[in-house]
């Protein structure tokens, strides 16, 4: 994952408090993605035990990437830049990564965890001016969210939790698909999902950090 | 529909009234014994597929971006159908045979393929999402998941190129929805000529 693909290098990841921002440092510390993020957590982090196992880890994982999706189809959406068949084939995106935010919620409630809050987001001026930049950058979520899924599919350990993830995931590879189309990209880029690892994905989110 | 039995060879063979009581209605237990039952099942899937587009793609009834996009589909399964079947000759199984065909009136016109095409896809997200907890192999999974998002993929972009309307037509809801193996192939059993089916599953007739 280039970084240079996302958000043309600006600053995307703003976090409002500190307890969002320590959970984002907690998973780069647990995976250990650039020492000085991993040293400056190391106070506020948790164990993956101590957090009740590596699955909760996960989903809180998932959940910031789905908040950061939701945040940025509901944005651009009321942007208004696409219209017609784009605007129909949009609208579900924004109304799915929102059901996705409150389903991994709901899912840690109930395994006895805490959701990390919503990380404040701002996204680079352009990417709501147009439809080109809107839909270009959909793309990039969507593709890095189907390989961070995919990424952690031999990871997680309760079975309900995998299959839980995976109905999610195909729906992001949906959202990957049609907007790539969209876009004239490739909407089949391989005959089967990459995968990204958790520091691969951080890492690429690293750099819009603030 | 008729009550066509789908059960594999009669060593395998479960009575079907046994099978149904062992899926317990929409129950997931039991279906599948081993891996290789599983990827075996997905093979029998992926043969359909693969067959379809090669014959589909064939009768030249798409042009421009549609076009492209369905001939790469085919080829995505044709991959699919490799790499499974050498999966499990890995494993030290036996690769399933590909099932007889016949695919009706499906290529009489573009939107009869097309059609027929988004029905083949969702049936193969529910089936790859249906049959996951039943493998054990966390490499098969991934290989799995990995097919089950491309087949989502393909879904969608079917639907899309039909003018389906966004909810319940590209996209199926929020979250995917999985099937029973014999759900599953009750669905694809219009289009499979004589005794077709897997190891321990039998078709909800």
């Amino acid at each position: 994952m280039e970084n240079k693909e996302l958000f043309e290098g600006k600053p995307v990841l703003e976090f409002d408090n500190d307890y969002a921002r320590r959970n984002f440092i907690k998973w780069a510390g647990i995976i250990g993605v650039g020492s000085t993020l991993a040293a400056a957590g190391a106070t506020n982090r948790f164990s993956a035990s101590a957090q009740g196992g590596g699955d909760l880890d996960i989903l809180n994982y998932a959940l910031t990437l789905e908040y950061l999706e939701a945040e940025f189809y509901k944005q651009g959406v009321a942007a208004g830049v696409v219209s017609g068949r784009e605007e129909e084939l949009i609208i579900p995106i924004e109304a799915h990564e929102a059901a996705h935010v409150a389903a991994i919620t709901a899912t840690i409630e109930d395994l006895g965890g805490q959701p990390v809050a919503a990380p404040g987001v701002k996204f680079p001026g352009p990417t709501f001016k147009s439809r080109d930049a809107f839909l270009e950058t959909a793309s990039t979520f969507e593709e890095l969210g189907v390989t961070a899924y995919h990424g952690q599919v031999t990871l997680i350990e309760n079975v309900d939790i995998l299959a839980a993830a995976a109905s999610i995931a195909g729906v992001e590879s949906r959202h990957a698909a049609v907007i790539a189309s969209l876009i004239g990209g490739n909407p089949f880029p391989a005959p089967v999902e990459d995968t990204a690892t958790m520091a691969q994905v951080l890492k690429a989110a690293q750099p819009f950090i603030k | 529909m008729n009550r066509r039995n789908f059960l594999k060879g009669s060593a395998t063979a479960i009575p079907a009234t046994v099978a149904l009581q062992m899926l317990g209605g929409r129950s997931f237990a039991q279906t599948f014994s081993s891996d290789i039952d599983v990827l075996n099942y997905a093979l029998t899937l992926e043969y359909l597929e693969a067959e379809f587009y090669r014959q589909g793609n064939e009768a030249s009834l798409l042009s421009g971006v549609e076009d492209e996009y369905l001939q790469q589909v085919g080829a995505d399964e044709d991959a699919h159908v490799a790499l499974i079947g050498d999966t499990v000759s890995k494993l030290g199984g036996t690769p399933v045979s590909a099932p007889a065909v016949d695919f009706g009136e499906s290529f009489s016109s573009r939107e009869s393929f097309l059609t027929t095409a988004h029905v083949f896809e969702n049936t193969g997200v529910s089936a790859y999402l249906g049959a996951a907890g039943f493998i054990s192999n966390k490499a098969i999974l991934q290989a799995a998941a990995g097919i089950f998002g491309v087949e989502a993929r393909h879904a969608a972009v079917v639907g899309s190129v039909l003018g389906l309307k966004g909810e319940g037509g590209v996209y199926m809801g929020n979250t995917e929805t999985p099937l029973t193996a014999s759900e599953v192939l009750a669905a694809v059993d219009p289009f499979v000529v004589g005794p077709a089916g897997v190891a321990g599953v039998t078709a909800t007739l």
